[in-house]
């Protein structure tokens, strides 16, 4: 190795200590803790207890999350597109001061506020109602699987579309005014030129936002009766209320084995990014 | 593992010592409560308990430290205990503690409290079954009550005309009115569990054994039968988000029935948070409530004034006024010495839906801890697949 590489490792080597110590280090013991028996040796019974119990749990988890991340990505589609190509500047100034709210809003505060608006005698409800929609019998409680949804979605949607905007608006306008001048309509454009320019910004938020979800305890527990539920509520419950840590180790490896196929396709684009230069 | 643990005997020792030179600078002594418990617990220390004690004792300062709810909390201030017991320390910090019942049965095992209940007058009047037996382990003189907390069903008496009376009547009512009783499951908080354990003690015909003892590992196969018929209840009934998602949905009237803790509930009513109509019924044959205890470590420091202190927390006049008025709890000591202290309306507050002999005979304690153990993860195997 060149003096020059040497150099460069030093200037790493701070975040690379950081990235072993407070990382590399308890992944690997967690890893360990899951595969260790009582009597120390090897052992694959936290994993088979853990797949035994929660395998419901965890296919919840994944369908949860892909189902939010696509609504996600519908929603920052629907308001970036219209930010960049909307022809009425008055809404486009009031959508864009809008949007981003939720984005300074903790995760547990969405879920406080998502739980007195959902339930069944909810504030939803009660509008649905009073505006003649529904019937008072016809009205159920959204607390469950679509509650996790909806609250995911209000609160990680704001961000994908910050991105996404912000790359669009990036675009060189030329390109949008040609497609409109030759005829293209909104909608078009939208698809066929803006959006697979802005393509690889769209997939790193989402793939931000499907790993940050997969973490989130509070909503679940706040919001869904628990049966089943996602991994981290499992994961909270076996260690409060068993100490379980080894079971708990087991069903973090495999909330981590979720979250790394998110993690491999945005190695992938950071890579091709990387490429491009 | 055994490194880490050697650490932080040390850390903790060393931590020790730096109060104890720190304490006699302040001139006065600092008396340390270390409690288990919500915030409310280390509230009622210091903003109840301690100045009172304060100005009966000039010179005294009450220091109250909170480490966490439920069984977690006890936890922590066994693995203090333990740590300054295994590195030898002449005399240890904490000189009260307020545990749980699982953590004061690990701590009078290994020797880690003193027998102090003969010793102060309010020990005199304690009469429940848990000062004496924690979760099958027997705590008799170590332990007194600071408070007992029962879980019960709540009702819409505007809904629910008749109360079913006992799990075999509530497994009916149910399928007559589904989807009107909620539960939080055994995920969700202490409130769901209870019921879960309270079904299993109605169900599987070993509720004694349950309570007593002895641990049979191979009674598995009864509870997990005793849970099949739970797995079909749930059909009819809403699993709620946790404790107060019960309380959650009493309130907006979604679901008619549902059990919570006493204490809550009736803290929610002062609230406002819950009409004022909702009833409480104890169901037969009994759910599950839990005490929790003033301890002295066996070398406590101030241990004279932490006896002290104990007695005049346990004495009639606090329990009536701290405990039972102004926390909704139930006294750890025996009721008739507190009613003598209370006025006859905030007394009967408490016991208006529950009177005291009905809470003497469908209140019980927890199922012993290997059991609770077995409870619970059969009820994942069972009811939830």
């Amino acid at each position: 190795m060149n003096q020059r590489s040497w150099a460069g490792l030093a200037l790493a080597a701070p975040a690379l200590a950081i990235v072993v110590v407070f990382f590399a280090g308890p992944l690997a013991m967690s890893a360990i803790l899951a595969f260790r028996g009582r009597d120390g040796g090897f052992t694959t019974a936290h994993f088979e207890k853990a797949f035994e119990l929660y395998s419901t749990d965890l296919l919840f988890s994944a369908a949860i999350v892909v189902l939010s991340t696509a609504a996600i990505a519908v929603v920052a589609i629907a308001i970036a597109g219209y930010l960049t190509l909307g022809e009425h500047p008055r809404t486009q100034a009031i959508l864009r001061w809008l949007y981003r709210w939720p984005l300074f809003i903790p995760f547990i505060v969405t879920a406080q506020v998502m739980r007195t608006f959902l339930a069944k005698n909810g504030m939803l409800n009660h509008v649905l109602i009073g505006g003649g929609l529904i019937d008072p019998l016809q009205a159920q409680s959204m607390l469950d699987w679509r509650g996790i949804v909806v609250a995911f979605v209000w609160k990680q949607a704001p961000f994908v579309t910050l991105l996404l905007a912000g790359a669009m608006a990036a675009i060189d306008r030329q390109h949008i005014e040609a497609a409109r001048n030759l005829g293209a309509g909104r909608l078009r454009v939208l698809f066929e030129i803006v959006l697979p320019q802005a393509r690889r910004t769209l997939m790193v938020g989402l793939v931000l936002s499907f790993v940050t979800m997969l973490s989130v305890l509070s909503v679940p527990m706040m919001i869904n009766p628990n049966s089943p539920t996602m991994l981290t509520v499992d994961i909270a419950y076996r260690i409060n209320s068993h100490g379980d840590y080894a079971v708990a180790n087991a069903l973090c490896l495999m909330s981590l084995a979720l979250a790394s196929v998110g993690a491999w396709f945005y190695v992938r684009e950071a890579a091709r990014k990387a490429e491009r230069g | 593992m055994r490194i880490t643990r050697t650490t932080l005997c040390a850390a903790l020792v060393a931590f020790g010592g730096a109060l104890g030179v720190a304490a006699p600078a302040a001139a006065q002594t600092t008396l340390n409560v270390v409690t288990a418990g919500d915030q409310n617990m280390v509230d009622y220390v210091n903003n109840f308990l301690g100045p009172r004690f304060e100005k009966q004792n000039p010179g005294v300062k009450v220091r109250a430290v909170g480490t966490g709810p439920g069984d977690a909390g006890s936890q922590k201030i066994y693995e203090k205990l333990s740590a300054q017991q295994k590195a030898g320390a002449a005399s240890w910090d904490t000189d009260v503690a307020v545990v749980h019942q699982r953590g004061a049965a690990t701590m009078v095992k290994e020797n880690l409290l003193a027998s102090y209940r003969n010793d102060v007058a309010a020990g005199k009047l304690v009469s429940r079954d848990s000062a004496k037996n924690a979760l099958g382990q027997n705590v008799d003189g170590y332990v007194i009550p600071m408070f007992h907390s029962q879980i019960a069903f709540a009702y819409n008496p505007a809904v629910v005309k008749s109360p079913p009376r006992s799990f075999g009547e509530l497994a009916e009512w149910v399928k007559k009115n589904p989807k009107q009783f909620g539960y939080n499951g055994v995920k969700g908080g202490m409130s769901g569990v209870g019921f879960v354990m309270g079904w299993v003690a109605a169900n599987s015909g070993m509720a004694e054994q349950l309570e007593r003892g002895p641990y049979d590992p191979s009674k598995k196969a009864v509870i997990d039968k005793s849970l099949a018929s739970l797995k079909e209840f749930n059909q009819y009934v809403v699993l709620t988000p946790g404790n107060a998602g019960t309380l959650d949905m009493l309130n907006r009237g979604e679901i008619a029935m549902g059990p919570v803790w006493v204490d809550m509930f009736y803290t929610w009513v002062a609230d406002g948070k819950m009409p004022p109509n909702v009833k409480l019924g104890l169901p037969r044959p009994g759910m599950p409530g839990q005490p929790m205890y003033y301890v002295v470590p066996a070398k406590a420091a101030n241990a004279q004034l932490a006896r002290k202190f104990v007695d005049f927390a346990a004495s009639p006049e606090i329990q009536a006024e701290g405990i039972v008025k102004r926390f909704n709890w139930y006294p750890g000591i025996d009721a008739q010495y507190v009613k003598a202290k209370m006025d006859e309306k905030s007394w009967n507050k408490l016991f208006v839906d529950i009177p005291p002999d009905a809470l003497a005979t469908y209140g019980r304690p927890f199922p012993l801890s290997e059991y609770f153990t077995d409870i619970l993860e059969s009820y994942e195997r069972v009811v939830m697949k």
